[in-house]
């Protein structure tokens, strides 16, 4: 039995210590915005914070987290108002979305440590994989994230097209 | 903005039900019985579009949401002609049923970029049809003439009189009127919504983890599933030892099937583990000894062997007899992987009563076909519950997944059982892009002309692998060709080795062009022309299509600043048809020590009218990358008859560090629509081989360029 606290709160799970969190929050806790991608922690789908920083819970055992602060993408905001996901919609980041989740909270990881990245700390900060090729959005958007999450707070309209 | 997912769809047409106008919501299997399967048959709005008391619109989308922006793009269409609220849609995705077959080819299946090119005329007529409908409605009820009615913002307002009604309070009269069969539709000119920059309804679910793919599908009780299928191609399973197991309390059983053993256990961690210790024996069937090296060989030895010919003007051996200068090089390309996000997953329950599943799949009506012949049951008791796709690419056309899904729930008593593959599995049993080649033969006149051109394609895969009573799929970029070359041959010829082959993003236009595009460079080159005045000059006709490439030629050497490229800089261009329209790149580079630095990406596309134009800039941002990283490192490489590759530590994806600044352009056109999410892929292999030639002087006649001792970096601002 290990006791997690996820997005500010506690669960108790039964599972084997091996069980890597990313299949504790998919499947006994129904967190499923944390995706599975490689199961060897090189794609990044399964980003999560703990305790601020982005790990890969595709190879971190629950046994290495218990009692720890994990955020999943569930835990960012009941209303997508975090800066970042606001920033996300704003750059129409996403296309299948599946690998959104952990690029989203890798990006919140960035932030947290460098709250205006260049493009060369970007580039090291967020390593997350995405097939449907969001990368330019992806960059538009963690500038723009760090815009709102300073004191600027204008959402640039779309561009022109 | 309100967006419906598929389960609460299905919640709200149960409870809205009674007040539903237009439509009644016809389960699968009825709508499938209704409907001849015929692609043209006369489609009822109501399989499309709902319209609630409640004043929601529910549209039911034939196209499946794999990123491309199917959800979205195609209700716009709709929307253009009914007049409604975009705020009030909600958008579901259709089951599995016959009235859904794309009309342009008659399948239910979001492939080859048909979506939008497929459905706008039908779509514009099914809202023009409910709109007329609505109006009607409404005048019956003011006693007015239709004629005097207007819509706007799912309001019917009566000009004269300025009385209005949500579309909603007449819709159920509505539902009564005749369906109009030849609705006039708008001019391009009158359009409001197509063209607009409406936001995609996919993204809001796609930022905060709510959205729902095949992979997040939860029912009561389910069971978990770990699968592992054969090394080699064509193996089988000969025997297995699942001893170590039995021990495990969460592990339900093995189940064999024909190449390998599924694990079903109570969570897919502990399948996964349980799976792990499964001793498994294969029969390595008749490919154990096949190598890339022979793919290569066998691919090579077609060139003298007869083919298909697919082109055939003039007289290609007497004009190279009399060319005064003959160039001759061969190209090839390796197989690839789909490499989706989402690996391969599908959710089945199986009971007396038949089958559901749930999956995210390009092909609903092969998911159900597959689910069915696994069974031996009749398809109409397969009910297929389309998810959000993470990735599509068209690996998720195939069923294999789905089968084995089935498979593992036929032996649970009913319950479900969600089965996931590992990326293992889904790097080494893809239906991989076949590997190819193509030997060229060309002829310049004294002036520098090209006069004669002789093609060889051979492909690894098979004559299946094309348009039934068409040309083969494989010479497709090659055959098709706008340039004018008054002698010009292509042969064809399959060469089916064994290997699993399928539709990978943008199909043949993803190798093809390097090959073709990359020689027409070469003959540039020996004809000592510019390779952009060269394509130019082949353009000058009018027959179908010359005059857009030449457009789009015309459109990215304005942007790049093509006779000046910046200094130490070189420009490598592209331009050809795909999938019903016209794209072309232009890539800047330099390259000092074999590092070619790709400073900028222009990219330009006629896709006919721009139906959501934003979308479309996103697709050839993502095809773009999706052709970089298969010319940059992509290949998988075979070994005593298996793949090589397994993880993305030796499949490696491109990264955000890699992406290079892009510009896209759209050609204004009021043409038909033509696709956009695969074109996008094929341009840049060719344009950045002829600008690594450009600056260096060294051809790229294969690929990836990993292979060809130079490595990349990216300029991103």
């Amino acid at each position: 039995m290990f006791t997690l606290n996820i997005n500010g709160s506690e669960h108790s799970v039964e599972v084997d210590a091996d069980t890597p969190l990313l299949w504790v929050l998919r499947d006994e806790l129904a967190l499923t915005g944390t995706k599975f991608g490689c199961g060897l922690g090189l794609c990044g789908a399964c980003s999560v914070l703990l305790n601020g920083k982005a790990v890969r819970s595709c190879v971190v055992p629950v046994s290495a987290v218990a009692g720890q602060a994990v955020v999943t993408i569930e835990g960012l905001s009941k209303d997508k108002s975090h800066p970042v996901q606001q920033a996300w919609i704003a750059e129409r980041v996403p296309q299948c979305g599946y690998c959104q989740s952990g690029m989203i909270l890798a990006t919140v990881a960035l932030l947290g440590d460098k709250p205006n990245p260049t493009d060369a700390e970007i580039d090291m900060g967020v390593t997350n994989i995405c097939r449907c090729g969001t990368y330019t959005r992806v960059r538009r958007a963690i500038h723009l994230a760090a815009r709102l999450q300073g004191n600027d707070k204008t959402v640039a309209k779309p561009d022109k097209v | 903005m309100v967006y419906i997912t598929r389960r609460e769809f299905v919640c709200a047409a149960a409870t809205t039900v009674g007040g539903l106008a237009l439509s009644l919501d016809l389960p699968a299997q009825e709508t499938a019985r209704l409907s001849p399967a015929a692609p043209h048959a006369p489609r009822t709005p109501s399989a499309f579009l709902q319209i609630g008391e409640d004043d929601g619109i529910i549209i039911i989308t034939p196209a499946v949401e794999m990123g491309q922006g199917g959800h979205t793009a195609l209700p716009m269409i709709i929307m253009e002609e009914l007049g409604g609220s975009w705020d009030r849609l909600g958008v579901a995705d259709a089951p599995a049923a016959a009235i859904y077959n794309n009309p342009l080819f008659g399948l239910q299946a979001t492939v080859g970029s048909f979506s939008v090119r497929g459905w706008y005329t039908e779509l514009r007529r099914i809202g023009a049809a409910a709109r007329i409908m609505l109006l009607q409605a409404a005048a019956h009820t003011w006693k007015v003439s239709a004629n005097e009615c207007s819509v706007d913002d799912s309001l019917v307002l009566h000009v004269p009189s300025g009385r209005k009604c949500s579309f909603g309070s007449v819709a159920r009269l509505a539902a009564n009127m005749p369906i109009p069969q030849d609705p006039p539709l708008k001019t391009v000119a009158q359009y409001t919504v197509i063209g607009s920059h409406q936001p995609r309804v996919d993204i809001p679910s796609k930022v905060d983890g709510s959205a729902r793919f095949g992979i997040d599908v939860s029912l009561p009780d389910m069971l978990y599933a770990a699968v592992k299928t054969s090394p080699t191609f064509g193996g089988k399973l000969k025997s297995f030892d699942d001893g170590d197991c039995r021990s495990m309390p969460a592990f339900k059983a093995t189940i064999p099937i024909e190449d390998g053993v599924i694990v079903v256990a109570t969570s897919y961690w502990q399948a996964r583990k349980a799976l792990a210790r499964v001793r498994v024996d294969y029969d390595p069937g008749p490919l154990a000894g096949l190598d890339s090296e022979k793919v290569s060989q066998q691919l090579r030895a077609g060139f003298d062997e007869p083919g298909i010919v697919a082109r055939n003007d003039g007289d290609v051996e007497a004009a190279l007899a009399s060319a005064a200068k003959r160039v001759e090089a061969t190209y090839e390309v390796p197989y690839l992987a789909h490499a989706c996000m989402e690996p391969m997953n599908c959710t089945a329950r199986v009971t007396d009563e038949g089958c559901e599943v749930w999956c995210g799949t390009q092909n609903p009506q092969a998911a159900q076909a597959g689910a069915a012949k696994a069974l031996g049951i009749p398809p109409a008791r397969v009910k297929v519950h389309v998810q959000y796709l993470g990735g599509g690419f068209g690996r998720r056309g195939e069923a294999d997944f789905v089968t084995q899904a089935v498979i593992a729930a036929k032996t649970t008593n009913g319950r479900p059982v969600k089965l996931i593959w590992s990326r293992e599995e889904d790097i080494q049993h893809d239906f991989y892009r076949p590997a190819a080649a193509i030997r060229f033969r060309g002829g310049l006149d004294a002036a520098g002309k090209l006069i004669a051109l002789e093609c060889k394609v051979v492909s690894a895969s098979a004559p299946s692998f094309g348009r039934p009573g068409g040309p083969p799929f494989f010479v497709e970029a090659v055959a098709d060709a706008n340039y004018q070359i008054p002698n010009f041959r292509v042969t064809g010829l399959n060469k089916d080795l064994g290997v699993r082959f399928g539709f990978w993003r943008s199909v043949n236009h993803s190798h093809n062009p390097f090959m073709f595009e990359g020689f027409i460079d070469e003959l540039a080159r020996s004809a000592g022309r510019d390779p952009y005045q060269f394509r130019r000059a082949m353009l000058q006709h009018d027959r179908e299509g010359a005059p857009r490439q030449l457009a789009v030629l015309d459109l990215l050497a304005e942007k790049a600043n093509w006779q000046h490229p910046p200094a130490g800089h070189a420009f490598g261009i592209s331009a050809f048809s795909a999938f019903g329209s016209f794209i072309g790149t232009v890539v800047e580079v330099s390259v000092h020590d074999n590092v070619v630095t790709v400073h900028r990406v222009i990219q330009a596309i006629d896709c006919g009218v721009a139906v959501h134009p934003d979308n479309i800039k996103a697709q050839l941002e993502g095809g773009m990358v999706y052709g970089l990283t298969a010319v940059l490192r992509g290949e998988i490489t075979l070994k005593n008859g298996a793949v090589t590759q397994t993880n993305f530590n030796d499949y490696p994806m491109l990264a955000l560090l890699e992406m290079p600044k892009v510009e896209s352009y759209i050609v204004p056109s009021t043409a038909a629509p033509g696709g956009v999410g695969e074109p996008g892929t094929g341009p840049i292999a060719p344009s950045l081989a002829n600008a690594i030639y450009a600056a260096t002087g060294t051809r790229v006649r294969s690929l990836p360029l990993s292979r060809n001792s130079f490595s990349y970096r990216a300029v991103r601002t």
